[in-house]
């Protein structure tokens, strides 16, 4: 009996030390756990925050070259090189000018009698 | 047992306290510690850009910094500083070491004080600032600072980081500077307060950035959130995060082209004749579209300031001016829409000299009888003042009306006068023989160009447009204006009949041979009035003006140039006709307008044979 007593004992003490073991696991593993979450979520916060500033700068780098590029096109901007460069581009000459004459057209309608205008288009009329 | 008690009155206590910071103090106190670390934080929109019809950049946003120094970290190194940094804030070396030298002064409580703030430049562009920082973390002195005591080195370490530093703030840029300047405007950076803070905000003061400030002036966005000791932002803590709406862009109907084609004009024009002032406009008359639109004395948007209010003022809308003989073509087509007259119908122009009302009219020659055609071609005034006469006083004023005198045009821009028609109940017996000549009625030079246009426009009046569209950010459309006519004002035979006399206005008979071009049919008429000043007209003192528009029996551009008090000729044939010519020869190339004149000898179905290598500047 005493003996059988003993056996018992033994195995009622190795039981509960082995759920307070894993209860304890799963108590610090949630603590963990829970830090490890934190630090990851500051981490991204953080890398979140590069990027943004990262990409608020490339859009403002964005913005300079196209105004630059805007610059470089300006007819004020290109007048001025090219006086600087001396390249001595003009407007072409009439007699530089190819003009194409237009085919007869198929439709038996002449061009100008067709309500072209916005006045036609609008329906004003006297 | 005393020790239980006391245990249980502690505890009772700490209960206590923990209700009363939990439950009874609960709202103060969660504000009070929100205060202590959510932080509030402001976005300023992005102000709309405002763009040419081809997309060119006519006005944008730009953010620049304000460099301030901190000359207590500096101690006794200003010229090491300043020798770095003048070159790149571009200000003189020794000046920018006495501002950067530390100032002592003894305070209300009588303790010496060093200055800590001084600004050094506004207006820096951000990549200025960004090789600042690069030389001021660059520095070096002429000192092991590895062997030098702790506090040394941090002064070192204050002075590269600390020691200069900036503020940002937006600035509106014209990058084109005086191109378009009367009809952009300009904006101005101010503050505005929203919930307690000061946010930085450009303000539109005159021109397109006025009128559509509240379209191109987009909605702050804002962010709730929290900062570490640091300052830096805790993301993850981030509550309510709402991204500012930018500004609409907006598109003009202006073609930068063609409007720095009528500036160069324009300032050749104030070299040449020195007028007061100058101004021209390019108007599509279909539309009622402005491809371009200037004034000079001009200013440049990017510093208004510097510019006197004469200089900023868009003369096209805010100065009325007697329109002289272009005004004829408006009460003849009338007379003709009403059938009054015909061309053909002819005219006693008593020799030059009519009186009337007590009055006498002049001719600038001595006509005999001249067709109404006539009358145009060599600007009568007597044959013209006829016409009137034979209107009506009624019909007279009625036509002026129709032709939008008197009234505002509806253009998008601040400022916009009537002009002064008066009602025929203030009519004195003269005014009726004077006004169809131009006389005793004062116009804007847009209310001039609109009415040719209407001619042009086979007799419809149109609403000037000079928006075209507004375009988010990623531009995509968000509205869109169209044409609006604004009434019929005669008939298209009427108009028609009248294109017909104005087409003879630039011939060698006309006042205004010198506005015919080589390949277009021209219409136009010119216009030479007297000024008026303290109700007389003074002699030498002319407003002088051509109003054209080509090719004449399908107008695709309608050019006015207007000069006030030129010198060295003062006929509009003479001084304004000839500008009319240089605009519309480059603006009929840079739009590929097809000509209406064939070309003399045409070597086969192909026209012409390039005789030069083909050097063309057109965009």
């Amino acid at each position: 009996m005493a003996r059988n007593r003993r056996h018992q004992t033994a195995a009622i003490r190795f039981g509960p030390a082995i759920k307070a073991f894993l209860l304890c696991l799963v108590i610090g593993g949630f603590g963990i756990g829970y830090v490890w979450q934190q630090s990851q979520i500051d981490e991204l916060g953080a890398q979140i925050r590069i990027r943004e500033n990262e990409l608020n700068k490339l859009v403002e780098e964005n913005r300079i070259r196209r105004r630059s590029l805007n610059n470089m096109f300006s007819p004020p901007f290109l007048e001025r090189r090219i006086r600087e460069l001396n390249l001595g581009l003009v407007q072409p000459q009439p007699s530089q000018k190819w003009v194409l004459r237009e085919l007869p057209p198929d439709d038996p309608a002449p061009m100008q009698n067709r309500p072209r205008d916005y006045a036609a288009r609008s329906g004003i009329m006297d | 047992m005393f020790v239980a008690l006391a245990l249980i009155l502690a505890f009772v206590g700490l209960g206590y306290r923990l209700v009363d910071l939990q439950i009874l103090r609960h709202e103060p106190l969660k504000a009070l510690a929100q205060r202590n670390t959510q932080r509030e934080f402001l976005f300023e929109p992005r102000r709309g850009d405002i763009l040419d019809v081809k997309g060119n950049l006519l006005a944008t946003s730009a953010s620049v910094k304000v460099v301030c120094a901190d000359p207590s970290l500096i101690g006794n190194h200003a010229p090491e500083v300043a020798r770095a940094i003048a070159p790149l804030l571009q200000l003189n070396e020794s000046e920018l070491i006495q501002k950067l030298t530390p100032r002592t002064r003894v305070n209300d409580r009588g303790i010496v004080v060093t200055n800590s703030y001084v600004r050094l430049r506004t207006r820096v562009p951000v990549e200025t600032w960004d090789l600042i920082k690069t030389n001021m973390a660059g520095l070096t002195f002429d000192v092991d600072e590895s062997k030098l005591p702790r506090k040394e080195q941090t002064f070192y370490n204050n002075l590269r980081k600390k020691a200069l530093f900036a503020e940002e703030y937006p600035i509106r840029v014209y990058p084109n500077k005086t191109l378009a300047a009367h009809i952009l405007g300009f904006a101005v950076t101010g503050e505005r307060k929203i919930d307690e803070h000061l946010i930085n905000e450009i303000q539109g003061r005159e021109g397109i950035e006025l009128v559509l400030n509240s379209k191109l002036s987009g909605v702050p966005g804002w962010r709730l959130t929290e900062t570490d000791r640091r300052g830096r932002e805790l993301v993850s803590f981030r509550t309510q995060d709402v991204e500012p709406r930018e500004g609409v862009n907006v598109v003009l109907t202006i073609d930068s082209f063609i409007q720095n084609v009528i500036e160069s004009v324009l300032a050749d024009l104030m070299e040449k004749h020195t007028p007061i002032s100058a101004s021209a406009m390019v108007i599509r008359p279909r539309t009622g579209e402005i491809l371009a639109m200037a004034s000079y004395p001009t200013f440049d948007p990017n510093s208004p300031g510097a510019a006197s209010a004469d200089a900023r003022r868009n003369r096209n809308i805010t100065d009325v001016v007697e329109p002289g003989s272009t005004f004829k073509a408006m009460v003849v087509s009338s007379a003709l829409n009403d059938g009054t007259v015909k061309l053909s119908d002819t005219f006693f122009c008593e020799n030059g000299r009519f009186l009337y009302g007590g009055r006498i009219l002049h001719d600038h020659e001595s006509y005999g009888n001249l067709t109404v055609k006539e009358i145009i071609m060599k600007s009568s005034n007597i044959g013209s003042a006829k016409i009137g006469i034979l209107m009506g006083e009624n019909r007279v004023f009625e036509s002026m009306t129709e032709f939008g005198f008197g009234q505002k045009s509806g253009i998008t821009l601040p400022g916009e006068v009537r002009g002064i028609v008066h009602p025929v109940k203030n009519w004195s017996k003269v005014t009726i023989a004077q006004v169809p000549m131009g006389h005793g009625v004062a116009v804007t030079r847009l209310q001039m160009a609109m009415a040719m246009s209407a001619i042009a426009n086979r007799g419809v009046l149109m609403r000037p447009m000079l928006v075209d569209r507004l375009e988010d950010a990623s531009g995509t459309i968000v509205g869109k204006y169209a044409p609006q006519a604004v009434r019929r004002v005669v008939s298209e035979a009427a108009a028609a009949d009248m294109v017909e006399a104005l087409k003879s206005v630039v011939s060698t008979n006309g006042t205004a041979p010198k506005a015919r071009m080589e390949r277009y049919t021209v219409a136009g008429k010119t216009g030479t009035a007297q000024k008026v000043e303290g109700g007389r007209y003074v002699r030498g003192k002319y407003v002088s003006s051509f109003i054209g528009f080509f090719p004449a029996d399908n107008p695709e551009l309608c050019i006015s140039v207007v000069l006030d008090e030129p010198k060295e000729g003062y006929y509009g044939g003479q001084v304004a006709a000839p500008a009319f010519r240089k605009i519309a020869e480059r603006a009929a190339s840079y739009l590929n307008i097809r000509p209406d004149i064939e070309e003399k000898n045409p070597s086969s179905d192909v026209v012409s044979q390039p005789e030069q290598p083909r050097v063309a500047l057109t965009r």
